[in-house]
């Protein structure tokens, strides 16, 4: 256990800005104005908190958000929750961390060599299962995953905060040799979602799959940073990201997969298809390749427009009006992270959801 | 004689700058079975297009009347609720949507269809087990990474779950084997039986005709109707040819002035 240490005084409530967090290890020109995000974060005076502390372990994991988003949750969740999933095992219960709004969690978890994890995180309105009661504000989670050798993790991330909301997600992850991590990221509106995830594949033929699926519309501000480094030799990337954009939605993304000196045989490949439905749409990408090896392989493509002429023609001969295929696209997008939702707390989030034509609600309909 | 469904009357359409139907003709009753033939580019596809209301072709002259209301002007996606039903030669890929989701979404527009999530499940469930297409690939995206089988197998998934009144097959046959035309043809077997729907068989192989009473055989060279008749033509055309046909439509050339602006009689091309 440990004291916290924080201005402002106990009690006091008071605001930090966070300038210039969820970077990218390779920038471009400032002006573009897509190296970054700057947030302005509550602060809340938690001077003489009693709290539990991860393992010093952890410090050693780098987060997609940066040290400065870091240091911020640790000082404002009301305590950290460690989770160790022990050698072999395969545990059946997800860990799920659900972060309601105005709530921060700072969670790790460690999965011992060969044992199976999934662990979901859940943000949004949660008031269904945590009762409370806050609806604006900021909403944070700091999750930490130390995957060691043989180990899988299944990390489901689900998002959907209000417009009027903001929401930092950062995530570090590490992964030992042979180590299996997928991941699928549901970002599903919020006034402001800002995410970052690190995943360091140190060891050989450590994988990561992660697929990452989000919607925007109205003024919503959505920034993604996603970092994997490839120290391991042998080791594979697999990254997706597929994406509608509404309205005046603004949206960052910054992909980097480095593969490190040594990292013989690896490769890394990231993919992008983004759908812009609205004439006010910002839509910016910053795909990066770092290379310091000679036998590696990095590939990027990315698909960037509106609904082809082909495919309306098609839809238009299925029934579907212009807008109405333009809305299939969105309402597609919440029924796969409904289907897809492993626990209820995710599927509480998204179930009420106006983009979906159904609730796939067994009970419900019976 | 059946109730009259479709009407195509002296239709001329194309595309922008070429003109590939001429004057056509076609009527087709309320559960009829026609089949319309005629070599490559000999615009069956444009026409089938055409009724369906496809905006990559102008109609210049002519009429379309579906279930006795003049479908001419309408669009698309209005023609398909009103119950007409294009089979893609080469169904188009739309990734980001999976195919449930579209299969949802298509029933959903249609108020006779409304159901359940519960009952819709089943009932596709259902359609997919005859026609033997796994299930597995309803969460996959549409027509995305599927073969040509499978795709066409998809096309008769959507035909038995929406039950037009109307269905033009636009060449539902073309790169399927053996036992995949073998399944695609109890689809359509299928679809005139439960629903007693009217076809369009838009077809260059026999083979799956095999299963169906045809009414009437259409067949079509440059862009014109050009030859009709009972469902015996089709052996006729299978053992001689489009030839006689094509040295007929060859000598009408001339006599194209039902076209605006046509000097002769184009092709699909």
């Amino acid at each position: 256990m440990a004291e916290k240490n924080l201005a402002p005084e106990a009690g006091a409530e008071g605001e930090l800005t966070l300038e210039r967090v969820n970077v990218a290890p390779a920038q471009t020109w400032n002006r573009l104005r897509t190296n970054d995000i700057t947030l302005t974060v509550p602060v809340r005076g938690r001077k003489g908190d009693v709290y539990f502390s991860l393992p010093r372990l952890f410090e050693g994991v780098e987060c997609g958000m940066g040290g400065a988003v870091t240091d911020w949750v640790e000082s404002q969740a009301r305590g950290a929750r460690y989770v160790e999933v022990p050698r072999d095992e395969k545990r059946e219960e997800p860990i799920v961390v659900a972060v309601g709004s105005g709530d921060v969690a700072d969670t790790g978890v460690m999965v011992r060599a060969g044992a199976e994890a999934t662990i979901v995180v859940a943000a949004g309105d949660l008031t269904k299962v945590t009762g409370s009661s806050v609806r604006s504000g900021t909403s944070a989670s700091l999750l930490r995953v130390i995957v060691e050798a043989g180990a899988r993790v299944h990390l489901h991330e689900y998002v959907r905060v209000g417009s009027d909301q903001q929401h930092l997600e950062s995530v570090g992850i590490s992964a030992a040799r042979d180590a299996r991590v997928d991941v699928h990221q549901y970002l599903l509106g919020g006034g402001t979602v800002a995410l970052g995830l690190a995943c360091d594949l140190a060891g050989e033929r450590a994988r990561v799959d992660l697929g990452c699926r989000y919607h925007a519309g109205g003024t919503e501000v959505l920034d993604i940073n996603e970092v994997v480094r490839q120290r391991g030799r042998n080791t594979r990337s697999e990254l997706s990201y597929n994406g509608v954009l509404e309205d005046a939605a603004k949206k960052g993304l910054r992909t980097t997969i480095d593969l490190v000196h040594g990292a013989k045989g690896a490769q890394g490949n990231e993919a992008e298809t983004v759908l812009v439905l609205g004439d006010d749409v910002v839509n910016k990408t910053l795909p990066t390749i770092l290379c310091d090896e000679d036998d590696v392989a990095g590939n990027h493509g990315a698909t960037i427009g509106s609904v082809s002429p082909e495919q309306l023609a098609y839809l238009a001969d299925r029934g579907l009006s212009r807008a109405d295929a333009e809305q299939l696209f969105v309402s597609a997008l919440y029924e796969d992270a409904l289907m897809h939702a492993p626990c209820p707390e995710a599927r509480l989030l998204i179930g009420d959801s106006p983009q979906l034509t159904e609730t796939f609600d067994e009970v419900e309909e019976a | 004689m059946s109730t009259q469904l479709l009407n195509v009357s002296a239709l001329s359409a194309g595309t922008e700058d070429k003109p590939i139907l001429h004057g056509v003709d076609l009527a087709v009753g309320e559960g009829e079975c026609h089949v319309l033939m005629g070599p490559n580019g000999a615009g069956k596809s444009t026409l089938g297009h055409v009724i369906m209301g496809d905006p990559a072709y102008r109609v210049t002259a002519g009429s379309i009347s579906f279930a006795g209301e003049d479908v001419t002007e309408l669009s698309a996606d209005k023609r398909s609720l009103a119950g007409i039903f294009l089979s893609y030669q080469a169904p188009v890929e739309v990734p980001g949507v999976p195919l449930y989701s579209f299969l949802r979404s298509i029933c959903q527009m249609r108020p006779e269809l409304k159901t359940t999530a519960r009952k819709f499940r089943q009932r596709v469930g259902e359609i997919a087990d005859q026609l033997e297409l796994d299930q597995g690939f309803l969460m996959r995206e549409l027509n995305v990474g599927f073969s040509g089988g499978e795709k066409k197998k998809i096309e008769m998934l959507q035909l038995l779950l929406l039950q037009p009144k109307l269905a033009i097959l636009d060449e539902t046959d073309s790169g399927l084997d053996v036992d995949a035309l073998g399944i695609v043809s109890r689809g359509i077997q299928a679809y005139r039986e439960q629903v007693g729907g009217a076809l369009i068989v838009i077809t260059h192989n026999t083979r799956i005709l095999e299963r169906l009473d045809v009414d009437r055989t259409h067949v079509m060279v440059k862009g014109r109707m050009v030859a009709e008749g009972p469902a015996e033509l089709i052996a006729d055309i299978d053992a001689r040819g489009f030839e006689r046909f094509e040295r007929g439509a060859g000598q009408d050339e001339a006599a194209c002035v039902d076209c605006p602006g046509c000097p002769k009689a184009g092709d699909a091309q």
